[in-house]
């Protein structure tokens, strides 16, 4: 019973005996191998495209030989030049640049200004309809963000591109290009879409802060615009500049907008260059283009990081008494709800119903020629491209069940795999497999779609070692759409197993249960809520999805997205506007049906 | 019946730092071995790795003949084919599962049949009184209850070794001193070999067959509870078991006043070496008469902290504060000069090895 005798130290094992043990233990423990293997797929997958992108921007591709005098593959300068120095240099590059720039800060300026003042009014003041405005002013996100470009176009289009005239312009009014198309619209649209951004975390700032801490100042005889300069408004730097990055690196990758409302006055942004270019087949330009975006967005999100873990100290812990008092707006209150109603009239009914009524009209939203026949029409004459309703003939079926498919077959990956490096992070006993899994499920944040698409081109366009070409497949799609929303979902899983811990799967473990019962009876079916979540979240982003999509898909595999797109380049307003419709619809109702469900919030699914 | 027995057992989780050292350990068969230290010191580790959830970097764990891990040999038996009970300190109940289905678990993975496997079930959830419960989900349940399922959920598939991590430590003090006969009890009545983790001496103390502390990773000392509190085998053992802990004078060169006190009177038996320091328990510090042999010193009593059904007084003796429990009533106020004596004493090397005590009348288990 004693402890036994010190026996001398035993002789060094043998190094064979030692790897058979370690050995004999991985083969019980599916987590390791699980964990290379991810490992080994992210590294393919998200690692790969950037490398492949980055390496065609320095090395001559087929058909540039002639100038850039060197032979096709050898690693050249060339690339660099023809963006950044040459002649074309203003169009290629520094024209979308300094557009893309205008483009962000007015963006972030109409959201800053529409979506901080609307978080003020409904978190800190007594305008009527406070709850139903902070549920409704955030619809804006839920719709896809061309819906707005498209109701705008529907509007104000005149005669300089093809199809369907605008409302105004059918009217007899002209409408000026600088009103029709290029940055003006641009910006509206995107910041009608973004502002809900600001709403959401500064609303949420607004309303964790302390009324005390307020209330202590206010005593210590500070008047009210002394609180709001000195001590509100530094508490809510953080979130404001969360919100302005955000909106900025979601800005740089959109490319639905900007192509609807640019392309008719040649207005370019960086996402649409790209397109350019890449549809131009000019894959070096391109992959320049990609990897500018690419560090841009590297760069936003790490002065994001920077900036959020400088602001740090600033955070306060909401007490209890935070928030029962609200400013009095008095006779204002009415003229306030006012100007909440004409923001959510203005982002969300306007549009809505704009594209509504233009598609039961043969004239837009001109009520005397009312029609159903963009809808349900078996014949529609003049439509050579699609010469039928929307419901009618098999393009929107076919594009719904592509969509389903593809977006829900990602989603499905998406989840399991977020879930599995969830499992893997915290219960593998490799500390570096879980960092890298960690970090490199999480990059596809920092990089634009758009930017993202382009670079798994690059890898994926042309056979590479045993893996064929996969262009224009769907497969390339499904894979390169979870990726890009592994960020969330890997997030969550690794926040769901956290929370968890190890201990229920031990405890099942020392029960008897191999790993597969352990899976089956036990984590899954523990985390099922999140598995739920993880799939519905990037099911409706990705349903949204226009930039990754265009990038990728070909005719044979047209989504609801580039349906619509595609109407959009045929200038069939109504059609165009019904396809927008059906996207709207679902993902509005998913939506709310999942945040209904889960009690998930919206703010929550931000990155996802 | 089976003895555990680890051998040269080494865990390091990279790096230099090592969470055991080199450990040796017997735990014969039918045991009730408490793993006893501070947090951190590598217990759970040890309990962990007899269970299999982690791997040594050396050494050799067997029950019985089975050998379980020998990294030497080469040789590893997976957790789930160990078939070892284990509760874990926050229970780890399946959160989607009934207190029922949560029982009948391991016996499903045993494949026990329906019936049987609701009758072992129901057993075990009456031993431990929460069969009233037993269609109840867990989120359900009261913290002592959800303790009483985790135990019956180890019970019901009966199995010869029983790992406890902290069981007790979530509990409210009531439930604790229940639980604590409730194990003895379950013990007994099973006959199973239990390995017991807990930083709570007194748990160790009340429950325990065989106490083993551990300090660092190294085991410190092995041996029945009283025999550890009165002849603790070291320095760290001495001050860990007890509470108010052991004082301890140390005996340098530059030594209190007190200390010098204590050390004439230990030298001035024959065959007494000079320790590096003298331990004294506070219950072995008295105030009422003083026999002849006895040290003794006169000291200011600086407060009295009754606490019902002992007297812990406060005192200066000399240059030094030293606490004194007394079982009987304590008649002095502060301020007052009493007489403290003691004739128990624990002597350490310069290493905190204990040499000997001093006139002590040695206590037995």
């Amino acid at each position: 019973m004693a402890v036994l005798d010190k026996v001398e130290a035993p002789p060094p094992p043998r190094k064979r005996r030692r790897l058979l043990y370690r050995l004999r233990v991985l083969r019980h423990d599916p987590t390791a191998a699980l964990g290379l293997i991810l490992v080994v797929v992210l590294a393919y997958l998200v690692v790969a495209p950037l490398v492949a992108v980055l390496s065609d921007a320095f090395r001559v591709q087929y058909g540039d030989d002639v100038h850039a005098g060197q032979q096709p593959g050898e690693w050249t300068g060339y690339y660099l030049w023809r963006v950044f120095r040459s002649q074309v240099s203003g169009l290629l590059f520094w024209e979308p640049l300094l557009n893309t720039l205008v483009v962000s800060l007015g963006t972030v300026v109409f959201a800053l200004v529409v979506g901080g003042g609307m978080a003020w009014l409904v978190t800190r003041t007594n305008v009527p309809g406070r709850v139903w405005l902070a549920g409704a002013l955030v619809v804006p996100y839920m719709l896809p963000s061309w819906t707005f470009s498209l109701a705008w176009l529907t509007l104000f289009k005149n005669e300089r591109a093809g199809g369907q005239l605008g409302v105004l312009q059918a009217q007899g009014v002209r409408t000026p290009d600088w009103l029709a198309y290029g940055p003006l619209p641009i910006v509206v649209c995107l910041g009608l879409h973004y502002y809900p951004f600001v709403f959401l975390l500064v609303g949420n700032a607004l309303r964790r802060i302390d009324a005390q801490l307020e209330d202590s100042a206010r005593i210590l005889g500070a008047p009210r615009r002394v609180v709001i300069r000195r001590i509100v408004a530094p508490l809510m730097l953080p979130a404001l500049s969360s919100a302005v990055l955000l909106v900025v690196g979601r800005v740089l990758g959109t490319f639905g907008t900007p192509y609807v409302l640019g392309l008719p006055t040649d207005y370019r942004v960086l996402s649409t260059g790209l397109y350019q270019s890449i549809r131009d087949r000019s894959t070096g330009v391109a992959s320049v283009l990609a990897a500018v975006i690419v560090v841009i967005g590297v760069l936003i999100v790490f002065s994001d990081a920077r900036l959020l873990r400088e602001h740090r100290r600033f955070v306060t812990v909401g007490g209890k008494g935070a928030m029962d008092r609200l400013s009095d707006l008095r006779r204002s209150r009415w003229p306030a709800f006012g100007l909440a109603m004409a923001a959510f009239v203005v982002s969300v009914l306007v549009p809505v119903l704009t594209l509504l009524l233009s598609s039961v009209t043969r004239t837009p939203m001109d009520l005397s020629t009312l029609t159903l026949s963009y809808w349900f029409a078996e014949e529609l004459p003049g439509a050579v491209g699609f010469p039928h309703g929307v419901f009618r003939g098999s393009e929107l079926w076919t594009a719904a069940w592509n969509s389903l498919r593809i977006v829900g077959l990602a989603a499905v990956i998406c989840a399991v795999a977020g879930l599995l490096i969830g499992y893997v992070v915290v219960r593998g006993t490799a500390p570096r497999v879980a960092g890298f899994l960690r970090q490199v499920s999480f990059l596809p944040y920092l990089i634009p779609g758009i930017a993202f698409a382009a670079a798994s081109l690059s890898l994926f366009a042309v056979a590479r070692g045993p893996v064929p070409a996969l262009y224009g497949t769907t497969f390339l799609l499904i894979l390169v759409m979870a990726v890009t929303h592994l960020p969330y979902s890997s997030r969550s899983g690794i926040a769901a197993m956290t929370q968890l811990g190890r201990e229920p799967e031990e405890a099942a473990q020392v029960a008897g249960a191999s790993w597969w019962q352990r899976m089956r009876r036990i984590i899954f079916p523990i985390q099922k809520g999140a598995l739920v979540t993880g799939i519905v979240l990037p099911f409706i982003s990705g349903l949204k999805e226009l930039s990754i999509v265009i990038m990728l898909t070909t005719t044979g595999t047209q989504l609801l997205t580039t349906l619509s797109i595609g109407l959009v380049d045929y200038g069939y307003t109504q059609l165009a506007n019904a396809v927008v419709l059906v996207i709207a619809l679902v993902s509005f109702t998913m939506t709310y049906l999942t945040q209904r469900l889960t009690k998930s919030s919206l703010a929550a699914g931000l990155g996802g | 019946m089976p003895t555990i027995s680890l051998s040269g057992i080494a865990k390091s989780y990279g790096g230099g730092d090592h969470a055991v050292k080199n450990l040796d350990l017997l735990v014969p068969d039918g045991a009730f071995m408490c793993l006893l230290g501070p947090s951190g010191c590598g217990k759970t580790t040890t309990l962990r790795m007899i269970a299999g959830l982690e791997q040594p970097t050396a050494g050799t764990i067997a029950v019985g003949d089975r050998v379980l891990d020998s990294v030497e040999q080469g040789l590893y038996v997976p957790p789930e084919k160990r078939g070892m009970g284990l509760v874990f300190q926050n229970y780890a109940l399946w959160p989607h599962l009934s207190v029922r289905e949560n029982v009948e678990f391991g016996l499903r993975m045993r494949k026990v049949p329906a019936d049987r496997r609701r009758a072992r079930a129901e057993a075990a959830l009456e031993m431990v009184h929460v069969a009233d419960a037993m269609d109840r989900y867990p989120s359900q349940l009261s913290g002592g209850q959800q303790q009483r399922v985790a135990l019956a959920r180890m019970l019901a598939v009966d199995p010869a070794v029983l790992l406890l991590d902290e069981p007790l430590s979530n509990l409210d003090a009531r439930l604790r001193l229940e639980m604590r006969a409730e194990l003895k009890r379950i013990h007994e009545e099973s006959g199973a070999t239990i390995i017991f983790v807990t930083h709570d001496q007194l748990e160790a103390l009340t429950m325990a067959t065989h106490v083993a502390v551990m300090n660092k990773g190294e085991l410190q000392q092995l041996a029945a509870p009283m025999d550890m509190y009165g002849r603790p085998a070291n320095r760290f053992v001495a001050e860990f078991v007890g509470s108010p802990p052991m004082a301890i004078v140390e005996v340098g060169p530059a030594r209190t006043e007190l200390a010098g006190s204590l050390l004439r009177h230990v030298t001035s038996r024959p065959g007494n070496h000079a320790p590096a320091a003298i331990g004294i328990r506070p219950e072995a510090l008295r105030l009422d008469e003083p026999p002849v042999s006895a040290w003794s010193e006169t000291a200011q009593v600086e407060a009295v902290l009754p606490a019902g059904s002992s007297w812990t007084v406060r005192l200066r003796v000399l240059d030094t504060e030293l606490y004194a429990v007394s079982y009987t009533p304590v008649e002095a106020r502060p301020g007052d000069t009493v007489t403290c004596w003691t004739d128990q004493m624990h002597l350490f090397d310069g290493e905190g090895t204990r040499l000997a005590a001093w006139n002590a009348v040695e206590v037995s288990a």
